[in-house]
């Protein structure tokens, strides 16, 4: 009885601020708005979530709320967004799996399925060995590996994820023989590297960043520049394999303009939030944001280069 | 020291002391259901936490961890239902005390070794999280796949005195484990174009068809409707005496080194650890048939084991910043929301964090014993149900309890499923405990074995050869698949020469 009665104020509250909604069509949130996520709450991108949520909260009367959708490896949340009315209250957070699981699982939904709001974050990936590795650049590596082809190792998290596609390019790229072992997720990799299982990783640096400090993890070069790091880029290296794991926001198809220009604008304020800007740079998460053309045209160039990786023999 | 007064002051509030108690209370209650086990509950209460200050917040996720841990034994015991994964291979020796009339015994045993379990884990996280952290590193691919295949032996006898039976039972959640996504090729595998599938089955759904739902169709099979409103009074509900317990110290003290060393290991977990430390002990009994028949160790063993793991897996979040199981990552979620910085470094600059998580064990465990008799005084009145309302509500719970889990239809499916199926088995008298097991380890050791081939570069002989630990395991194996065989032989011959 009592689920009865909060549905039917739910249900007088949001038809109310419809009517308010539509009169005032540049605001946003203009209603109980659901901030969707396809893994499990406590994850990184569902942390990233609720602390936008406090902030997008703090602005508003509405409530915003974190939903985990979670099951058939991400499929289910995003139905779920694809299927929700285009007006705002449903929203969508993606990250890099957004594009290699719906590749790696015939998922029929993907990221043409949604209107792309905005770019916020790229999670730094790194190339690391253990902290009492000889090695001590990357150059010295590779060398080691062009003369013992097939004797190191490198993890680069699990199987057609975007470490593993920087990993087996930056490998084509340098002609070495180096195997790749799949690990679930990154902090496996980087314990059996440490624990010298393990050559060297490719992964987020978010996952070692306090290994790093404690001295148990050495990054040798990074694929995104960190500010707070003096280690050279693979690009200043002279390497051309180029990865960008993001982190972003996105509507189902055919969400109104104005809808979309609003949620822009409040995510760009969010950027500018003393509280959220701690929370982002404590976690190494390098700030991108970028407008929905700009992250739609990476999720394609993304699209085409994990697409490309899946299918061959590891 | 100094450190230890800071982590004592911060838990000497009645703000950090209310926590913990209600984090142990919401863990135990969360344990007993169906469906939901320590990480759900953990994940549940997070949002919660935001308003904390960060060391009340981790206080009470070890609270509702150690809680969790615990709670799951005792539908295990009353109904043959694991509350949680971990308390699988407490159902094996536990529902069958129940049923002998040791209800009492059994719960109170299980309290008992969840309590020393734990508070043997705090003490190892206090006095040893480096040297743990150690021995977490030394196991790499081959050394992970050696431990799961030393825990598979254990299929070799499950199936009582046909070896072959338990061999095909586990070889079946060996296969059902292989469901899923490929972690090497990247893509799924035997999903037969079901979306759903792509994940894998769904390991709660699993055991609760294959323990429950199957239980509930051979009980309601056997069913005689004059039993209808007769009550089970026999039952022995209540508390032992405390000298009871002397015997099982042994006992819970390898239970819960291998409990702890287990936690250590990165993407091993409770469950593991709870069937590692069962059939240890089911291994090297004098008696091994009495196993599964009521034999209070095998409640003991399990329960000890998986409590003491609550210790074990702060260990790689604590000495090394990673976290090292889905409990251990909203801790490790929690901190971050409140911009504290996990890993080494933690103990340097907010010590009250780490320190406050070493007393916070010690005295949720402690709040455990109250807790949990509390929880068993009204967890056996289950007892006086007549058996038709128990077989709709044990349904009920575990068909909402696969749903909750994930919030996936799918799953209820699959608990309905493998209920139907572990009927069939059990019918067969072939052992669904060793498909539980092959299922919970056959990935594990699938996983764990490509990948130390690819070190390897193929061969198989240096994956078993690969360090002095896995030598050791590789001896334990064979020894453990040749023992149930010499076992029958020195018994046949014994009763030859008596001739």
């Amino acid at each position: 009885m009592k689920k009865f009665a909060a549905l039917f104020i739910l249900a007088i509250a949001l038809s109310a601020s419809i009517g308010f909604g539509t009169s005032e069509a540049a605001a946003w949130p203009s209603a109980r708005t659901t901030l969707v996520w396809h893994s499990a709450a406590g994850s990184g991108g569902d942390i990233m979530l609720r602390s936008l949520a406090k902030f997008i909260e703090s602005k508003t009367n509405f409530p915003v709320i974190v939903e985990n959708v979670t099951g058939a490896s991400g499929a289910n949340g995003w139905n779920y967004v694809a299927r929700s009315k285009p007006d705002g209250r449903t929203v969508l957070g993606v990250s890099s799996t957004f594009i290699a699981s719906p590749l790696q699982n015939n998922i029929p939904v993907n990221y043409t399925n949604f209107d792309p709001v905005a770019r916020l974050f790229i999670d730094p990936i790194c190339i690391y060995v253990g902290g009492n590795s000889t090695y001590k650049t990357l150059g010295e590596f590779f060398e080691d590996a062009k003369k013992r082809p097939g004797e190191l190792t490198l993890t680069g998290g699990t199987a057609g994820n975007v470490e593993f596609v920087a990993a087996r390019g930056l490998l084509r790229e340098v002609g070495v023989d180096v195997p790749i072992v799949p690990f679930e997720g990154g902090s496996e990799g980087v314990v059996a590297v440490i624990g010298g299982h393990v050559t060297a990783g490719v992964g987020e640096y978010a996952e070692m960043a306090s290994s790093v400090e404690g001295g148990k993890v050495r990054v040798l070069a990074v694929f995104n520049k960190i500010s707070n790091l003096d280690v050279p880029t693979i690009e200043e290296l002279g390497y051309k394999t180029k990865v960008e794991k993001f982190r972003g926001i996105v509507v189902p198809k055919s969400t109104p303009q104005e809808i979309r220009d609003a949620m822009f604008k409040v995510l760009k304020e969010a950027m500018e939030n003393p509280d959220f800007k701690t929370y982002y740079t404590n976690n190494n998460m390098i700030p991108a944001f970028a407008d929905g053309n700009e992250f739609y045209k990476m999720m394609e160039r993304q699209n085409e280069e994990v697409k490309a990786s899946l299918g061959g023999s590891l | 020291m100094e450190n230890f007064l800071i982590g004592i002051q911060a838990l000497l509030s009645i703000k950090s002391l209310l926590a913990i108690l209600a984090g142990v209370t919401w863990g135990t209650i969360g344990g007993i259901i169906p469906g939901i086990n320590a990480t759900i509950a953990m994940a549940l209460l997070l949002p919660f936490t935001w308003g904390m200050e960060p060391q009340v917040a981790v206080m009470m996720l070890g609270g509702v961890y150690c809680g969790g841990e615990y709670g799951g034994s005792i539908p295990a015991i009353l109904i043959g239902t694991p509350g949680t994964n971990a308390a699988a291979a407490t159902v094996f020796d536990g529902y069958e005390m129940h049923k002998k009339g040791e209800t009492g015994l059994a719960l109170y045993l299980s309290l008992y070794s969840s309590v020393f379990g734990g508070l043997f884990g705090a003490v190892c996280l206090m006095l040893m999280a480096i040297p743990l952290a150690g021995i977490a590193l030394a196991f790499g691919p081959a050394e992970y796949f050696l431990l799961a295949l030393v825990g598979l032996t254990l299929i070799c006898s499950l199936g009582e005195n046909n070896i072959l039976k338990g061999i095909w039972a586990g070889l079946f959640g060996i296969l059902l484990s292989f469901i899923g996504f490929d972690p090497f090729a990247g893509t799924p595998r035997f999903t037969f174009g079901i979306l759903d599938l792509t994940s894998g089955l769904e390991m709660v759904a699993l055991m609760m068809g294959l323990f429950a739902v199957s239980e509930v169709l051979r009980q309601a099979q056997n069913f005689d409707i004059n039993d209808k409103y007769k009550f089970d009074k026999k039952n022995d509900t209540s508390m032992p005496k405390l000298s009871v317990f002397k015997k099982f110290l042994s006992v819970n003290i390898i239970a819960s080194v291998i409990g702890v060393i287990v936690g250590a290991m990165p993407g091993a977990g409770a469950t593991v650890a709870s069937f590692l430390s069962y059939s240890y002990f089911k291994r090297s009994s004098k008696n091994p048939d009495s196993f599964g028949k009521g034999n209070p160790v095998g409640v003991a063993a399990p329960e000890a084991a998986n409590n003491a793991v609550t210790g074990g897996a702060m260990v790689p979040l604590l000495a090394l910043g990673i976290p090292g199981s889905n409990s251990t990552a909203i801790m490790l979620g929690a901190l971050i929301i409140h911009n504290v910085n996990p890993g080494p470094m933690l103990f340097v600059d907010h010590p009250e964090i780490p320190y406050g998580i070493f007393s916070s064990l010690f005295v949720a465990n402690i709040m455990m014993i109250f807790v949990g008799i509390v929880c068993i005084k009204c967890a056996v009145k289950i007892t006086a149900i007549s058996k038709p309302a128990l077989f709709a509500c044990i349904v009920t719970l575990v068909f909402t309890g696969s749903y909750a889990f994930n919030s996936v239809h799918f799953d209820v499916l699959v608990a309905f499923l493998c209920g139907i199926a572990g009927y069939f088995m059990r019918r067969m008298n072939l052992p669904h405990a060793a498909t539980v097991l092959g299922f919970v380890l056959g990935y594990i050791m699938e996983a764990n074995l490509r990948r130390a081939l690819i070190l390897t570069r193929g061969s198989y002989l240096k994956v078993f050869l690969n360090s002095p630990i896995t030598v050791a395991l590789t001896v334990i194996a064979v020894i453990s698949v040749l023992w149930p065989l010499v076992g029958p032989l020195r018994r046949s011959m014994k009763v030859q020469k008596t001739y």
